[in-house]
């Protein structure tokens, strides 16, 4: 019995990396030649920092039990303020700002808000925004895509520094601050609490509307700052940008070991999570898998991870 | 006689404890035996041992002359043992009839093809609620019944299955006294009928009454089986906490002296909802002021209303002479006020945090800043006051970084009251704070709260238990239909005008 608990704590503490390493491994048996090169690496992380950007959000809001799937369509609608802003001639350091940054949050509070007021789960009122963010992108944008950017823009958020691309450096820094606000804020300590046990939090003083709120704006501040990215890393803002998305958000969040129930996770292996996403489309892209079958697969490899995850962890659940 | 079922020499070793040591017990036709021992002393262990979900690492079972060495759950349940748990196993959108067969449904063959034969359930059903007295018809929804309803519907459940032994734990935790009597004449029933009964409770007062034999366990020790006559209650608890347990709490001030200070007031406190009506009360220095009321009363509205978790359309309270804003629970913990809720598993500890993390929680909240959110968590200092609250308060655990969930229901209440003092509360409301708590730490608690007083702190206790409401508070408040009804000193309070007072409707 005493080894099983162990085995558990250790499961709950390294399964997410462990998924990793077997992905890496397996990829690695079936192309050694291709997968294993350095660039390869840097691409896999390349290709996963948009998800790991929206996964740091989508974790915030699985944190509190409840869920975001309007993150897809944030990142659309953020990413074409963004490059409208830009064709109007306004600086892009201000673009990203305004239209990635303040605009995600400001789209997040609005989810946060309906939550509070509605009272419904944030499945609801996420499977609505989602719809409505959506038809917004299109219709500013005229189902347009937006392109040909002043090149600083692209410079700016989607160079290299070293042998790192900046989208991978921006994605770590927002994980590395998300860590510090859950580990050594108030804040972060708040929303684990309301999490674990609402009503207690309430009894306890915190203020559950607010932290409501907040959670969704970081949500919201996520995905915008992963539209911005998306849109450098394109070179243009596309109407039907991340369709989809908020599945790998959720999937990740979910293979890093976030409790659907609440109260329980850790950014950084949200962070693996995503990494392991990004090496699952990458891996299947070195072995040429059609792109139609490439989804299934995919699909396939996100519940075969997450049962995983549940089998070792299920332990736990049922003392 | 022979006994239905019989342990023998029954030892349970899980890794690095032994939870039971050599245990015997048994159970004869037609008897209550009641099984005592503080949480932790291995009551629940022993019969989860009969019940087939552990195995006994030694010893054996006899079941009407059968020897086991160990019971499957299938087989336990072969053999006429039944349990009911005190969180019930009936669900909820099911009829009576449909959880009284749930799992052995009673089939009919129509055209060859097996169907459910409700009607011969029904009229099944229907004999066994008719048999325990309940009046109710077998196609009720169970969602429609009250707890101690659901109570007689798992015992019918039991009867189904043929039991013979129905080993009840605490089922009277959640009912009122009226309820309790009537469960009382269903077990009584039982009994004419031949079957035996374990019956585990907390509450010593009703132990006489319905018990014929007593066993006690400590410490998963068998320390010894008695027949009711020739015990008395005091010494039952002597058995189980292993030392006389003092049965007063109350102030060693005279009256006079308690009433200088006036240190809380409320007035005229009425609740939007109007589930209290304009009630005012003082607390005085160095008492501690009591709640009594039948369930429903509104005591724990109006604490609710006090500690702003309950909008109110008037009212202000004041605490050492300091108007306090009670607007909402950030506020009133700001200025030093402290709930102790009364269900402690949905309100009252975060079960995804370690012992640490609670404790800390409260001292956290207080010292933040910007309603809440704004502030750092010093790790350091966390660990420094939990440790000094774990000593204070004699908090029984492995590691301060244990999950809560791990502890008794007893150490868990003590971590709440350190979470309190811990962020230097000057009022703690005790609302039910012995609720499913054992004897030894039920003490322990009324000390703390007594040593909390004396340090002038203001304490109010909620209670349904008449006998620790007398033995601890100096005051008492008795509340009915949202209105204080009368205030009683602890020299004229007794239970019979506590419950007269109650009871009347206005």
């Amino acid at each position: 019995m005493t080894r099983k608990f162990d085995f558990n704590r250790l499961w709950e503490r390294y399964g997410t990396f462990t998924i990793l390493l077997l992905m890496i491994m397996v990829f690695g048996f079936i192309s050694p030649n291709n997968f294993f090169k350095q660039s390869n690496f840097i691409q896999i992380l390349l290709q996963s920092s948009v998800t790991i950007l929206i996964a740091c959000g989508e974790f915030f809001a699985i944190l509190i039990a409840g869920i975001d799937l309007s993150v897809g369509s944030i990142i659309a609608l953020s990413g074409m303020a963004t490059g409208q802003l830009m064709m109007m001639g306004v600086h892009p350091l201000l673009a990203i700002l305004i239209g990635g940054i303040v605009f995600g949050g400001l789209l997040g509070a609005i989810n946060g808000f309906l939550v509070n007021v509605t009272k419904l789960h944030p499945f609801i009122i996420t499977l609505g925004t989602q719809s409505i963010y959506r038809g917004i992108t299109l219709i500013i944008s005229d189902a347009q895509p937006v392109f040909g950017f002043d090149a600083s823009f692209s410079k700016m958020v989607a160079g290299w520094v070293w042998i790192f691309p900046k989208p991978v450096i921006i994605a770590i820094v927002v994980a590395l601050i998300l860590t510090f606000l859950t580990t050594k804020t108030k804040l972060g300590r708040n929303i684990y609490a309301m999490g674990g046990n609402k009503k207690a939090a309430w009894y306890s003083g915190i203020n559950v509307k607010l932290h409501t709120l907040i959670v969704f704006m970081i949500s919201g501040i996520c995905a915008g700052i992963a539209g911005v990215v998306l849109t450098a890393r394109l070179g243009s803002a596309e109407p039907l940008a991340a369709t989809g998305y908020e599945t790998f958000a959720i999937a990740s969040a979910i293979i890093g070991g976030t409790s659907f129930f609440g109260g329980k996770g850790v950014i950084l292996k949200v962070l693996v999570g995503g990494i392991i996403i990004g090496a699952i489309n990458n891996g299947l892209n070195m072995l040429s898998v059609p792109t139609y079958y490439q989804q299934i697969v995919m699909g396939a490899l996100i519940i075969g991870a997450v049962t995983l995850e549940g089998v070792f962890s299920a332990g736990m659940k049922g003392r | 006689m022979q006994p239905l079922v019989e342990m023998k020499g029954i030892t349970k070793r899980f890794p690095g404890v032994t939870a039971l040591d050599t245990i015997s017990f048994s159970v004869m036709a037609g008897e209550v035996h009641i099984l005592l021992g503080e949480n932790g002393a291995g009551k629940s262990t022993l019969m989860k041992i009969l019940s087939g979900v552990y195995e006994p690492t030694e010893g054996s079972i006899i079941i009407e002359g059968k020897t086991f060495n160990r019971l499957s759950p299938k087989e336990s349940t072969l053999n006429g043992i039944s349990i009911i748990y005190q969180e019930l196993s009936l669900v909820n959108e099911l009829s009576i009839l449909e959880n009284v067969y749930i799992g052995k449904l009673i089939e009919k063959k129509v055209l060859g093809f097996k169907m459910v034969d409700y009607n011969t359930m029904f009229l099944k059903t229907k004999g066994l609620l008719k048999r325990l007295g309940l009046r109710r018809k077998p196609s009720d929804k169970v969602s429609d019944l009250s707890i101690s309803e659901k109570q007689i519907v798992e015992i019918a459940k039991a009867l189904a299955f043929n039991a013979k032994i129905i080993i009840m734990d605490e089922p009277t935790s959640s009912l009122t006294s009226e309820e309790v009597t009537r469960l009382f004449q269903v077990v009584r029933q039982l009994k004419r009928e031949g079957k035996g009964i374990v019956y585990i409770s907390h509450k010593m007062d009703e132990l006489k009454k319905i018990g014929d034999r007593v066993t006690v366990l400590k410490d998963g020790c068998f320390v010894g089986t008695k027949t009711i006559e020739e015990i008395e209650v005091k010494d039952m608890i002597k058995m189980m906490v292993g030392r006389e347990v003092n049965s007063r709490y109350l102030s060693t001030k005279s009256e006079e002296d308690i009433r200088k200070n006036k240190i809380f007031q409320a007035k005229n406190i009425t609740r939007k909802d109007r589930k209290v009506v304009d009630v005012s009360f003082d607390i005085y220095e160095g008492e501690v002021l009591g709640f009594a009321g039948l369930v429903g009363a509104g005591r724990t509205e109006l604490m609710d209303a006090i500690f702003g978790t309950a909008p109110t359309s008037s009212g202000e309270i004041f605490l050492k002479h300091k108007k306090i804003n009670n607007k909402n629970a950030y506020s009133t913990i700001k200025q030093g006020i402290g709930l102790l809720t009364e269900n402690r598993r949905e309100t009252g500890f975060f079960h995804n945090f370690n012992i640490e993390q609670n404790t800390t929680f409260i001292d956290s909240i207080k010292k933040s800043f910007l309603g809440g959110i704004g502030g750092l968590v010093n790790h350091k200092n966390d660990n420094a006051m939990v440790l000094k609250q774990k000593e204070q308060f004699n908090i029984k655990c492995r590691d301060v970084k244990q999950n809560i969930t791990e502890l008794s229901g007893g150490n868990q209440q003590k971590v709440i009251i350190g979470k309190w003092m811990a962020s230097k509360a000057e009022m703690l409301i005790f609302d039910e704070p012995t609720k499913g708590i054992d004897v030894g730490t039920k003490s322990e608690i009324y000390r703390i709260m007594r040593q909390l007083a004396n340090d002038g702190k203001v304490i109010i206790m909620v209670s349904s238990e008449m006998p620790e409401l007398l033995s601890v508070c100096d005051r008492i408040v008795v509340f009915s239909q949202g209105r204080i009804k009368t205030v009683l000193s602890s020299k004229e309070a007794t239970e019979e005008k506590i419950l007269s007072a109650a009871a009347t409707q206005s």
